[in-house]
């Protein structure tokens, strides 16, 4: 292939930026069509990167960070079929399928990153409770670089090795698959954690029947696939419907018992 | 947790958030998953986010911030293109120094439903008519294809989150007015949603299923959901409430033994 050191460290710089790009920033610099162009611009092709770029997209468009679930990672997937496009001279599919392993890597960087940063939060509650912002500030921009930091690495190694790199680092993650399908699992229910802090705090007896209440409507619109996607704004709606009523009842309630301390309200 | 307040020391409102101090929280809002992780998701990057309000209202140094920021940490999760709307009504909640609860309340409240409707209109509408516009200019060899995507893209997104931010901090401050009078009442009401907005949360949230396949075929997880569907995922949050409110669990603890069990399950072939 031979790109030259500068075309190395600027692609380097620009895979930084939209690793970050792809959760923060402007959320569309990292885009397949954006950052084809880019790519293609840097090594000296921009015709290619154009083309191999907005035909990524069109792939990507039915694939989107739904929901918050993890699709093939995009950013690295575009930026790496460019490079073989550009740096093999080959046609555009083939270049996108060559490009696969790496999208892989970048999925199994991100799930790395969040597993790691989830006991980072105890660290966090510490700074808290001292008011540290400048902490909160610096956790923030520090998990933002790592992020930039895995992705430009995965992608330089590309540009260096070629596609055959890919296929060997992904090789030595499947060599024990259950360690990435274990991050997964163990990720998918760290969440629970989150929301029974929620419950701890919030719950007071009483409402354990809302808390019920809540999760059985959500189950039943999640079921419906046409309505799945609005589920928590119709629950909230249904939410919304009950808070009011409690609120209006019990500011009836207690207004009745303020006039009623005026006069004799034992005796009637 | 060091604080079990459940109201500011300060009760006196403070000063009205001036424009350029909601200004510069739109601009940090973009920054809200840069700390994302799969325990509190959002929650790092949401306090990031509305530090500077926190700072202006509660002042450097002080034991009101300190418990703000506590409970700022707490679990956060919503659509990050609609966050200010959160960002909005939270601090006027603050600014007027609602009861902690209530203001918790609110939040959970406000930051589930917007994640359906963030979908919808940034993920399956402008998305797919910026960049389908765009790659058709790109594939034919046109520089403009990806400049006509970023635009259009950046200006409803800048649009969105300036608005939001202005018109749900002035939505908060004129509803509190009406609602100081029967703040007790309130607090209860709120509370109530969140905690029906939690358990829609682990519902719909809730993805953890399990791998297992029985002799005939039938998967144990069809099993199981025949009797009650997210079944494991109100479990796990049940099991994690207990051993917090009983055992006396970290949620560092509780997080370690997720990652052990995900691990471990996922060797024995659970997941």
């Amino acid at each position: 292939m031979g790109f030259s050191a500068i075309q190395i460290i600027l692609v380097f710089v620009w895979v930084f930026i939209i690793a970050i790009d792809q959760f923060d920033f402007l959320e569309s610099l990292y885009q397949p069509i954006v950052s084809g162009a880019v790519i293609g611009a840097i090594l000296g092709d921009l015709p290619t990167g154009l083309v191999v770029g907005g035909t990524y997209q069109l792939m990507t468009i039915g694939n989107m960070p739904v929901g918050g679930a993890q699709p093939p990672n995009a950013v690295i997937g575009g930026v790496m079929a460019v490079v073989f496009a550009i740096g093999s001279k080959m046609d555009v599919n083939a270049a996108m399928g060559l490009a696969v392993p790496f999208a892989v890597l970048g999925q199994y960087m991100v799930t790395l990153l969040f597993t790691v940063m989830s006991p980072m939060m105890s660290v966090a509650d510490k700074m808290a409770e001292k008011g540290d912002h400048k902490g909160i500030v610096r956790l923030n921009w520090l998990a933002m670089g790592a992020l930039g930091l895995l992705f430009a690495i995965v992608c330089t190694i590309g540009l260096v090795g070629g596609s055959a790199m890919g296929e060997a680092l992904t090789a030595l993650f499947d060599k024990a698959p259950w360690i990435m399908t274990g991050l997964g699992a163990a990720g998918g229910m760290m969440r629970f954690v989150g929301f029974a802090v929620l419950l701890r705090i919030m719950l007071s007896n009483e409402h354990w029947g809302i808390y019920f209440a809540g999760f059985t409507l959500a189950t039943i619109i999640g079921y419906i696939p046409a309505l799945s996607g609005s589920a928590l704004l119709l629950v909230a709606f249904v939410g919304i419907a009950l808070a009011l009523n409690d609120f209006q009842t019990n500011v009836a309630i207690r207004n009745a018992g303020a006039n009623g301390n005026g006069g004799d309200d034992d005796g009637i | 947790m060091a604080f079990n307040q459940t109201s500011y020391n300060n009760l006196t409102p403070a000063a009205a958030l001036d424009k350029k101090t909601l200004n510069k929280m739109v601009w940090r809002s973009l920054n809200l998953q840069g700390s994302f992780n799969y325990e509190r998701m959002q929650a790092n990057g949401w306090l990031y986010g509305i530090l500077p309000g926190l700072l202006a209202i509660h002042g450097e140094d002080t034991d009101d911030l300190k418990i703000s920021m506590s409970h700022n940490l707490e679990f956060f999760n919503t659509h990050p293109f609609l966050v200010t709307f959160v960002m909005g009504i939270v601090l006027s909640l603050e600014q007027q120094k609602a009861d902690i609860n209530t203001i918790r309340a609110v939040r959970v409240a406000a930051m589930g439903p917007l994640g359906g409707i963030g979908d919808a209109i940034f993920w399956f509408t402008l998305v797919p008519i910026a960049a389908g516009i765009g790659s058709n200019m790109a594939i034919q060899g046109s520089i403009a294809g990806p400049i006509v995507f970023l635009l259009l893209f950046n200006i409803v997104q800048f649009a969105v989150r300036f608005f939001l931010m202005h018109w749900s901090y002035k939505l908060g401050t004129s509803a509190i007015e009406a609602l100081t009078s029967n703040a007790k009442e309130f607090t209860r009401a709120a509370s109530l949603l969140g905690v029906f907005v939690v358990g829609a949360l682990t519902s719909n949230y809730g993805g953890t299923t399990i791998a297992p396949v029985l002799e005939n075929g039938q998967t144990v997880q069809s099993i199981l959901d025949g009797v009650l569907p997210k079944m494991i995922p109100m479990a796990l949050t049940l099991g994690m409430y207990f051993l917090m409110k009983k055992k006396g669990w970290t949620p560092v603890k509780c997080i370690a033994a997720l990652l052990v069990l995900g691990l471990v399950g996922a060797l024995i072939g659970i997941f």
